[in-house]
């Protein structure tokens, strides 16, 4: 119940403001995306002391195909969209081994976590509807099977560094999001300044 | 000993010469001690790293108290040091004591050494036993330990952190706090929380960072020695510098003397205590330093040019060293036994070690070693391996074999042994002997049997006509290239008595017998198909002198067959039998009818019935029941279950009947049991009679009929209860059907078949004796007693069938809804389930008369088509 509030609200704010494009709309989403993510790794940050100054490899665990250099805006928020579902994905999983690990706990980090879900989410929507041709169909279920062993050897710290790894690629992913759709938009001609 | 030399220090001052004798004396006695303190033997360690405990054990003779020394071995530090008094293990013999170790055992290897101690006088220490850490080179990643350990508020928690093999430790946080460190090895470094306080929902994060500053240069210098004089350096490469060029590149140098210019890797013909790296490039320098004693470096060098000799229980590896200087080097060596079937380290240790010897070895087996050895003292690394070398070991004579018989009913058998495994054949096994032998030496006789075989046949009789002993003696001896084995005997008496009971539960049969004293060796339970009457498949066990009891399990064990399960002692002469039971392991309906006969003398029948086929039993038949059909009505004539019938049996048909008597059908048993005839509506079937064709009309009582009857061209017509037809014809059945089926296991006792029970059908020619004796009356699970009760035996009143079913004539399995109504829905389908608790019946028609009698008998010799013939012409009018 409590989600469907917050997916409520989220609607609510996020609806087009009139006289801004629907890409505009999409790129202010994304930016919206990229700063609750920003905050909400920082919360994590915060929650658990240890990550201070940890940086993670550099390996992603969403990635693009190699061929995608060459791809052309339209092709390019296609595959953005991809990402985006495995980062939804990723999240729902999150959600579900924190939940799994520890019950279900309350504060910031726990209400923005199904903020940016949420987000996510609308957005996928958003570029479901920029990118979506007759050709082409793109879902916005979440694609990750939420089957990899995220604690193997590393125990509930493993789980803690996983998710570490998800929040980091949530944020780039947010922030690949908000440029694509940015060069999208003003290759239709929307304004550079949104 | 300094307490001695104080006590008596003022006595070289009175008597020196008496003090003279008094230190010798203590010497003497000292010595004595020390000679009869034995060195702890066969030291092993069990880690439990969850409790961080390490259970160590050893052999330690008489001795109560020892000296246990725990080392972190590669910094030599002691862990724990401390005199214990350990407790004995009565079973093995050793001693045993429990350590828990303040650290995570993961954290860094340690030396387990023991002495034993008498007061002031110790033994020698054993030799070192190493429990290997997780901080070895092989092992190069970060890790932590412990991992999620769950303590109470309060406690202290010593973590460590390894580092990752070539970092440099920074720190460890304790959540934010940073923690004091203490290092326990080249990598591993341990902090301490104190007074833990309650940790955060997640948990309290303990983290180990590497120290980022230092990558600029080379991470890490080791110094050692392989041939205990020169010293070998290696160091890995750290970050990229991308300084290429002769100029530019990295270069290093060792000690300030020794200058290279390529590779990671150098060598020094000197070992020194202490060593400086030094890199330098144009950015800066960074040196390393690295310091230790030569023997606290060793690192041997594989052995070389391993041999063994081999023999059949053992081998003895040996093994040159390339430096003539490890022969004054205390070494631990390992020799990796690989054989088909596991992989052993086994340790030994010894100045200059150039041989193991490897016992407990299988004779004819391949095996694979590679050695490998340490410095005992002052362990740093294994050395190298050596090659794989393979051996076989020789071959031995074989094992006894388990020898055991089996006795036909017709006094012939088998003497029967187990085939001998692999391990047990130590060789190829080339045949068997068996040597048949009478105490009169009436009987000598051996014969050869090849290596697959594991029976030899026996003839009793044969052998009671020569030999006046109650028993002959049975030898087997297996051969292999090497020898033949120690003979195997058993006693075979030549006359058997028995006697039977029955159980059975719970996956297996648990057997219970009075313990007889002359059982000097033991017991042996045999059992087998009770119904198998040559060269059966026997199974047994051997069972303990003392033991009373068994439980008898076998993946053989099936439904519906009967196993006879026997009980002989064992002692130095023949084997006796004391008890023998049978048992189901689930009984079931039995899978065919009796062969009915009747015979006819004016109002009476004579009804006649054969035996069952063994094989079709399947349960412990418990009597007929025995019902005579007249029209839709089932009449019970006979129903006793507790006493089985064989026919004859006297029938008195219905006064007001025409009877008809077919001939006795040839039990055919290459067919299964009934045939399923397509049940008709008894209206129609009045309507038929006389109107259709005579073998299509088929009487609804024949809906499950014998197979002989269906086998027939033609069907005897069924009459109906119309006055039309009683004018010329009538007819009454009777049906044979068993009674009681025990269909699931069950561990009731029950009285065993006395007179006239499943035995008399089925004459067991070796249970001379029928089991009377088994306790309480045997109750089939499946029985009703209110229904049953309601058959009494000299009741008249006639069996009225189940509404749903009365209309479909005669159902044999209606006769099984009374005794088990709660089975009824199960059991009302049409076709005659072999596995369903439905009995099957057999079918005779009775005629009325003498004339018809005459008829019989003429029919008897006839053809069908004349019987069937001569039947038409009666009912039509």
């Amino acid at each position: 119940m409590a989600e469907q509030e917050e997916q409520k609200q989220i609607t609510e704010l996020d609806k087009p403001v009139p006289g801004v494009s629907g890409t505009g709309s999409a790129v202010a989403l994304a930016r919206q995306l990229h700063h609750e993510c920003d905050r909400l790794l920082r919360l994590y940050k915060e929650k658990e002391t240890f990550l201070g100054d940890l940086t993670p490899d550099g390996v992603r665990i969403v990635s693009l195909s190699p061929d995608s250099q060459g791809a052309s805006t339209q092709q390019q928020v296609q595959l953005l969209h991809s990402a985006l579902r495995q980062c939804l994905g990723l999240l729902h999983c999150l959600i579900l081994k924190e939940e799994e690990e520890w019950g279900e706990l309350e504060g910031d980090y726990e209400t923005l976590k199904k903020i940016v879900r949420a987000r996510l989410e609308y957005l996928l929507y958003t570029t479901k509807g920029l990118a979506e041709t007759e050709d082409t169909t793109l879902e916005v279920t979440p694609d990750h099977q939420c089957n990899e062993e995220t604690d193997g050897a590393g125990g509930v710290f493993g789980l803690k560094m996983w998710t570490y790894r998800v929040l980091l690629e949530l944020i780039h992913w947010a922030d690949h999001a908000a440029q694509t759709l940015h060069i999208y938009h003003t290759e239709r001609g929307g304004s550079e300044e949104i | 000993m300094p307490r001695l030399g104080v006590s008596h220090s003022f006595k070289l001052k009175s008597n020196p010469v008496r003090l003279l004798c008094v230190l010798l004396g203590l010497l003497v006695i000292h010595t004595h001690a020390k000679d009869a303190l034995p060195v702890p033997q066969q030291v092993s360690l069990s880690p439990n790293l969850y409790k961080q405990q390490l259970s160590i054990s050893w052999l330690g003779g008489a001795a109560t108290t020892f000296d246990l020394m725990i080392l972190r071995t590669e910094l030599n530090e002691t862990a724990f040091y401390e005199t214990v008094s350990a407790t004995i293990n009565q079973e093995s013999g050793h001693h045993q004591w429990n350590w828990t170790s303040v650290e995570p055992l993961e954290c860094t290897s340690l030396s387990i050494k023991i002495r034993s101690r008498d007061g002031q006088t110790t033994s020698e220490w054993s030799d070192t036993q190493i429990l290997q850490g997780n901080d070895i080179p092989s092992n190069e990643k970060f890790q932590m330990y412990p991992q999620d350990r769950i303590v109470p508020v309060g406690a202290n928690t010593t973590f460590c952190c390894i580092v990752e093999e070539g970092m440099v430790f920074g720190s460890i946080h304790y959540s934010v706090m940073v923690m004091n460190t203490i290092r326990l090895s080249r990598r591993t470094y341990a902090i301490t929380a104190l007074n833990q306080e309650p940790s955060d929902r997640t948990g309290t994060n303990v983290f180990c960072s590497d120290n980022l500053k230092t990558k600029f240069v080379e991470r890490w210098c080791l110094l050692e020695t392989r041939d205990l004089t020169s010293a070998v350096c290696r160091w890995n490469e750290g970050r990229d510098t991308r300084l290429y060029g002769k100029q530019r590149r990295t270069q290093y140098s060792l000690n300030m003397r020794y200058h290279i210019h390529t590779g990671k890797e150098c060598s020094v013909d000197k070992w020194e205590d202490n060593w400086t790296l030094v890199a330098v490039n144009p950015l800066g320098q960074y040196s390393l330093s690295d310091s230790a004693e030569l023997t606290h470096r060793v690192r041997p060098v594989a052995p070389a040019n391993v041999t063994t000799v081999v023999n059949a229980w053992n081998a003895t590896v040996l093994w040159q060293w390339k430096y003539e200087s490890y022969s004054s080097l205390a070494l631990v060596c390992q020799v990796e036994l690989t054989s088909q079937e596991s992989k052993t380290k086994r340790t030994s240790s010894g100045v200059g070690l150039r041989s193991v010897v490897l016992s407990d070895l299988y004779p004819d087996e391949d095996y694979s070693i590679q050695v490998r050895c340490g410095a005992q003292k002052n362990f740093w690394k294994w050395g190298n391996w050596s090659e794989p070398l393979a051996f076989k070991t020789n071959t031995d004579v074989p094992d006894v074999p388990d020898v055991w018989f089996w006795i036909n009913k017709d006094n012939t058998g088998q003497v029967i042994w187990k085939p001998l495994t692999r391990r047990q054949s130590h060789g190829q096994i080339t045949g068997y002997e068996v040597t048949l032998w009478t105490s009169d030496e009436n009987i000598q006789h051996t014969d050869i049997f090849p290596a697959e075989t594991s029976a030899a046949p026996i003839n009793l009789t044969q052998i009671a006509a020569f030999s006046v002993d109650t028993k002959v003696t049975a030898t087997v001896i297996a051969k292999n290239n090497k020898g033949v084995s120690q003979p195997a005997s058993v006693l075979i008496p030549l006359h058997l008595t028995v006697c039977l009971l029955a159980v059975y539960t719970d996956r297996g049969f648990p057997l219970y017998w009075q313990g007889d004293a002359n059982a000097t060796c033991g017991y042996v339970v045999e059992w087998f198909d009770a119904f198998c009457s040559k060269n059966c498949l026997v199974e047994w066990i051997k069972v303990s002198a003392g033991l009373n009891n068994v439980f008898i399990e076998s993946a053989s064990f099936k439904p519906g067959v009967r196993y006879n399960f026997s009980l002989y002692s064992c002692s130095s002469e023949a084997p006796e039998l004391l008890q023998r039971w049978q048992g189901y392991m689930q009984e079931l309906v039995p899978s065919s009818s009796v062969s009915l006969l009747t015979s006819q003398q004016d109002f009476n029948v004579v009804l006649t019935w054969g035996e069952i086929p063994l094989v079709d039993i399947r349960g412990f038949l418990l009597g007929y029941n025995v019902y005579m059909s007249n029209g839709p009505q089932l009449t019970l004539l006979v129903f006793n279950p507790s006493v089985c019938l064989q026919g004859p049996l006297d029938v008195k048909s219905s006064p007001h009947s025409m009877v008809h008597i077919v001939e006795r059908p040839e039990w055919d048993s290459s067919k299964e049991a009934l045939v399923v005839i397509p049940e008709e509506d008894e209206d129609e079937e009045g309507q038929g009679i006389g109107e259709e064709p005579v073998d299509t009309d088929e009487p609804t009582s024949l809906r499950y009929y014998n197979q002989v009857v269906d086998e027939r061209p033609i069907r005897p017509r069924f009459p109906d209860s119309s006055d039309s037809s009683a004018s010329s014809l009538d007819s009454a059945r009777t049906d044979v059907t068993y009674t009681g089926i025990q269909t699931s296991g069950s561990s009731l006792v029950f009285q065993l078949d006395p007179q006239g029970s499943s035995d008399t059908h089925r004459p067991l020619a070796d249970l001379p004796v029928s089991c009377g004796g088994g306790g309480g009356g045997y109750r089939p699970q499946m029985q009703s007693r209110a229904h049953n009760d309601g058959f009494d035996l000299a009741s008249p009143e006639p069996f009225q069938e189940p509404q749903g079913a009365s209309s479909g004539g005669y159902k044999p399995q209606c006769s099984w809804h009374l005794d088990s109504p709660e089975d009824s829905g199960e059991s009302a389908g049409l076709a005659p389930s072999l596995g369903s608790p439905t009995s099957v019946a057999s079918t005779q028609f009775l005629l009325p008369d003498g004339e018809k009698h005459t008829e019989e008998k003429k029919h008897l010799s006839s053809s069908p088509a004349t019987w069937f013939t001569n039947l038409l012409s009666s009912t039509k009018p």
